[in-house]
């Protein structure tokens, strides 16, 4: 009747066996190694179980703090897991909707936290730190902010403070005879400057949104002082339409249509690095990023942070403007909870870990190599090599500064960050006016 | 009616029709020329990701992206095979025939029974809902089937990733192969059962070899789905040894940026094996779509 | 006998979609209680001028992507199903862009388009130095682009399949009564691929619509909005923005907009009653 070249029969056999070959395989992988769900460990054999980022720099460090801990403590182990950062978020939250989330629970802090909070997911340990004093004492007290939520602190303040840094390329500036800009007036004066000579004043990822929300954070803190975002943060009504507030986002709409930033700006992603690429390479003057852009600098640029060609400095203030110019915004901190619907004894096993490792000389000495400034006190010791001036003046910028305010979208609830990354893409477009964005964003205000 | 006659001969030969018809006509110009245009666009970004992948991350931005790197570097290869790269092949490879091969099969039945038991409401009332489920988005289903998973006790195994995506092919299967199977003419089915063939032997001896374009086809897309899927394993599967190859791209996306040469070098690697594959058996592939019910 | 899909399909298709539906009629952050909440999310949803340009933005991306691709597969089937010796190495070479997820082909394009280090700057062509991404017709015109990149091997595949099984017969007879190859093309290809071309347009159109991993990787929706298709409101809604009622609405209307789409779909493809091989 047909031609086939595989009789049914064979086929059949074929499907037969393939499916049952993988059904056979499917089973064999669900091995002693699985949780099979429904436990509040969040999957593993140990005692409790830790979730967190993966890749460079951090995923040795967090590494070696379990080892550490694991081996001190063979009875009672950790159990890591690392994703990639957005798989993280998306991770993270079906797991703790569905009640599989980890022990420990990594995060940013601020309205992220609030919401687990909200949700009753995180043990409160304002208590626990009462306690231990010791802790909380070796940690910087500006770090705690974005772990407090109303009044009570709820997650240990781990890992680097990361404070956005104005980066210049040394060489540029030699080269068109410029200096490095002291307030927001010298900022404008040397865009024309710039262009002339064919480099990109400044670069920006367009793309990546939070890159551009940098600009918005500190224009407003040295334009008005960090109070204004705080009404918007205590959920005020109407807190945006603050006459800072349009004064700022007027002035960065004038520097996008001065050419400040550089040509394509809105198709450059930050994830690719192509950003701090155009400044290693000379094709930009100056770059507002944060402080882990050495790191990166360093590691891809070649011989360009090594023969000094990479300069930092805090952002200039602006003239007539209320902020204090010694404030900072960025991330004052990584931060790590407590689930709290893990087993006591996995909480106990969290809570020595807290007071133990995380807080212990290594973790210190670890952070420093990755090239950060730790959360921990008393670090400036261990700054030395060719980073050491980088990271002395990060130390000194995060704890000198009067505020060190956090990042606007891990401040703000998920919901009203959605939609300040939309208006903010939007304004750098020139597509919203900022009497637009104003009231866009009044509109989510304590959402 | 068109009589039944052998169909197409197998494409190693070629027959004396064929080739008069090629002598007859003049070159295909518009033909000819878009498809060379159409190999450099197409090949273009595949070039590039495989120059890229010889890079070294340092000296990615600094060179131009589409010359070759001066200095070739296995660096990232090692790389990504050190990040287990072998056994998330593997997995990929596990979750795509296992869910394919049912998939596959049970939507061939359904849209047998539908087309053939167009009275029957009952049937009617499964082809719509059939229907229903073709554009279910995946992102929007996911906790609920995340929930079902867990309760049934296969979170993080490959079989949780197989299920619901087996559930996820059938609809536009049973779409596509019912429409197809119509298309057989009625006196085909009349013959067998007037020789004496049952429902269910009429499906697979008649049925199922005059459907094997719309089957290629079917399989062909699912398959590709569910390789490349991402959400299902990210959101299913938690420890390294169940995780497939779309997460071990992620492997390289550091918490500060994409360690693009890494990608570039896994990207590759994952699609040697299949172009392999490809290359060899391309000629059944193509008999398969070319199979008919008549000429 | 169709038992075994019906049942697996309502187990991991049809409950989750209900427990969706049921989502849409909450209010629920996604980790906390799910709270019943009525309209609340559905008049949210409703009301929000987003929803409609989501749909235009979907339904643009669904028709263009379409017009862009079938013309051009079909020229590629055609031109394929000759044989000729390199024909075959090249439909090797076509099919490459088809096996690469979509997550690897956005992030290869990211680069490429990237206004100062990809393809402009690599090979001289100012020009291709465009705000490719930044700018909202560029990036959609981009989208579009890049999914035919990625889909064309597979549709064209289909076609050249179904090319070769229209009968020599057919062409023969009609060059004997002297019809030139545009005439062949037209009368006689054309018709024979009236059901392929239905087949491939539903596949098509059908997976437009959850459209999600490449428009996600490459421009998140943006820029603004400007790609924010159905399927990318749904999940930012739902898993950035932290909505999960409102999401869910999003995701029941996408359900019924395909429901709409596959029966009109049915009806195009039902009419199998006359042969396709009449006059061979």
């Amino acid at each position: 009747m047909t031609n086939n070249p595989i009789s049914r029969r064979n086929f059949l056999g074929l499907a037969a066996g393939a499916a049952g070959a993988a059904a056979l395989a499917a089973c064999g992988s669900d091995g002693p190694s699985t949780s099979g769900g429904g436990t509040t460990t969040g999957g593993g054999g140990g005692a409790a179980s830790y979730w967190s980022l993966s890749g460079p720099p951090g995923q040795p460090y967090r590494q070696a703090a379990i080892d550490r801990f694991n081996k001190a403590n063979s009875g009672s182990k950790i159990t890591p897991l690392f994703f990639q950062n957005d798989a993280y978020k998306q991770k993270i939250k079906t797991a703790l909707g569905a009640n599989e989330g980890p022990t420990m629970i990594w995060g940013w802090g601020g309205g992220g936290l609030k919401e687990y909070v909200g949700s009753n997911l995180v043990e409160d340990l304002t208590d626990w730190f009462g306690q231990n004093a010791a802790v909380k004492d070796k940690i910087l007290s500006s770090s705690f902010g974005a772990a407090t939520v109303n009044g009570k602190i709820y997650a240990l303040p781990i890992e680097t403070v990361q404070p956005i840094v104005l980066f210049y390329n040394k060489k540029v500036f030699e080269r068109v005879g410029a200096e490095p800009p002291k307030s927001w007036g010298d900022i404008m004066a040397l865009v024309p400057k710039f262009n002339a000579a064919k480099v990109a004043p400044f670069s920006l990822a367009g793309q990546s949104r939070w890159t551009n929300m940098m600009w918005l954070e500190f224009l407003l803190d040295r334009t008005a002082g960090s109070e204004v975002f705080d009404r918007v943060f205590a959920g005020e009504k109407g807190a945006w339409s603050d006459p800072a507030v349009l004064d700022m986002l007027t002035k960065i709409q004038d520097l996008v249509k001065a050419n400040g930033f550089q040509k394509g700006f809105s198709s450059t992603t930050a994830d690719s690095n192509a950003d701090q690429a155009l400044l290693y390479t000379g094709k930009a003057a100056m770059m507002l990023h944060g402080s882990w852009s050495y790191g990166i600098q360093a590691a891809q640029g070649g011989n360009f942070v090594k023969d000094g060609g990479l300069g930092w400095m805090n952002f200039p203030a602006v003239e007539g403007g209320k902020g204090d110019p010694s404030n900072t915004v960025g991330n004052p901190g990584q931060y790590l909870s407590i689930s709290s619907k893990a087993t006591a004894e996995a909480k106990d096993v969290a809570k020595k870990f807290f007071s133990t490792t995380l807080v212990d000389d290594e973790e210190k000495a670890g952070w420093v190599k990755s090239g950060g400034v730790p959360v921990l006190k008393g670090s400036e010791s261990l700054f030395t090599g060719a980073d050491a001036q980088f990271l002395k003046d990060m130390s000194s910028i995060a704890s000198g500064a009067k505020v060190f305010a956090q990042s606007w979208d891990q401040a703000l609830s998920p919901t009203a960050a959605e939609t300040l990354l939309d208006n903010i893409a939007k304004l750098f477009q020139l597509q919203v006016s900022p009497q637009q964005w104003v009231d866009s964003m009044n509109g989510v205000i304590g959402k | 009616m068109a009589t039944i006659t052998k169909p197409a001969p197998s494409p190693t030969a070629s027959t004396p029709g064929a080739r008069r018809r090629r002598q007859a006509m003049s070159y295909n110009w518009l033909g000819g020329g878009l498809s060379w245009v159409w190999l450099f666009v197409a090949m273009l970004p595949i070039y590039w990701i495989v120059i890229t992948s010889f890079k070294t991350q340092d000296n990615y931005f600094i060179t131009n992206s589409l010359l070759p790197p001066s200095e070739f570097t296995f660096e990232n290869y090692k790389t990504v095979i050190e990040n287990d790269f072998v056994r998330y092949f593997f997995n990929s490879a596990i979750v795509t025939v296992g869910a394919i091969v049912p998939a596959v099969l049970i939507s061939f039945m359904a849209a047998f029974a539908i087309v053939r038991g167009a009275g029957s409401r009952l049937l009617k009332g499964m082809n719509w809902i059939f229907l229903m489920g073709l554009a279910i988005p995946l992102q929007a289903v996911i906790i609920p089937v995340y929930l079902i998973i867990i309760k049934l006790k296969m979170y993080d195994t490959l079989a949780a990733i197989i299920l619901p995506s087996i559930a996820f092919a059938i609809p536009l299967s049973v779409l596509v192969l019912s429409n197809f199977i119509r298309d057989v003419p009625k006196e085909l089915f009349e013959s067998m059962r007037m020789d004496g063939a049952s429902e269910w032997g009429t499906m697979w001896r008649l049925a199922f070899p005059l459907t094997r374009p719309a089957l290629v086809t079917v399989t062909i897309y699912n398959a590709l789905g569910i390789w490349n899927g991402f959400l299902l394993p990210l959101v299913l599967t938690q420890s390294p040894d169940q995780r497939t190859i779309p997460l071990a791209l992620t492997n390289f996306q550091g918490q500060f940026g994409v360690n693009i040469p890494a990608i570039a070098a896994s990207v590759t690697l994952t699609t040697l094996p299949i172009v392999l594959l490809y290359a060899i058996g391309r000629r059944q592939l193509l008999s398969g779509l070319t199979a008919g019910f008549g000429k | 006998m169709a038992l075994p899909a019906f049942v697996w399909f309502v187990a991991f298709g049809i409950i989750p979609l209900l427990g969706v539906l049921a989502l849409s009629f909450t209010t629920w952050n996604g980790i906390g209680t799910i709270q019943p909440s009525g309209l609340t999310s559905w008049r949210a949803t409703l009301s929000d001028p987003g929803l409609p340009h989501a749909l235009w933005v979907t339904f643009l991306i669904m028709i263009l992507s379409w017009a862009v691709q079938t013309p051009l597969s079909i020229l590629f089937g055609v031109f394929l199903a000759a044989r000729k010796r390199y024909r075959g190495f090249l439909a090797v070479l076509y099919f490459i862009p088809l096996l690469l997820s979509s997550a690897a082909i956005a992030i290869t394009y990211k680069s490429l388009l990237d206004p100062n280090f990809g393809l402009g700057t690599g090979l001289g062509i100012e020009w291709l130095n465009q705000d490719w991404l930044g700018n909202s017709t560029l990036a959609f015109a981009t989208l579009i682009f890049i999914v035919s990149w990625q889909f064309i091997p597979f549709h064209s595949l289909i076609y050249q399949g179904a090319v070769r099984q229209i009968p020599t017969s057919m062409y023969e007879a009609s060059q004997i009564d002297g019809a030139g190859r545009m005439r062949q093309f037209w009368s006689i290809t054309l018709p024979q691929l009236k059901y392929t071309i239905i087949t491939s347009s539903t596949l098509m159109v059908v997976g437009s619509l959850t459209f999600f991993d490449l428009i996600y990787v490459l421009t998140g929706g943006g820029p603004g909005d400007a790609t924010r298709a159905l399927a990318l409101a749904m999940y930012q809604q739902g898993f950035q923005a932290n909505l999960m009622g409102p999401a869910s609405a999003i995701a029941v209307i996408l359900v019924l907009v395909g429901l709409g789409l596959s029966l009109l779909l049915r009806r195009l493809g039902g009419r199998a009653d006359d042969s396709q091989l009449e006059g061979a």
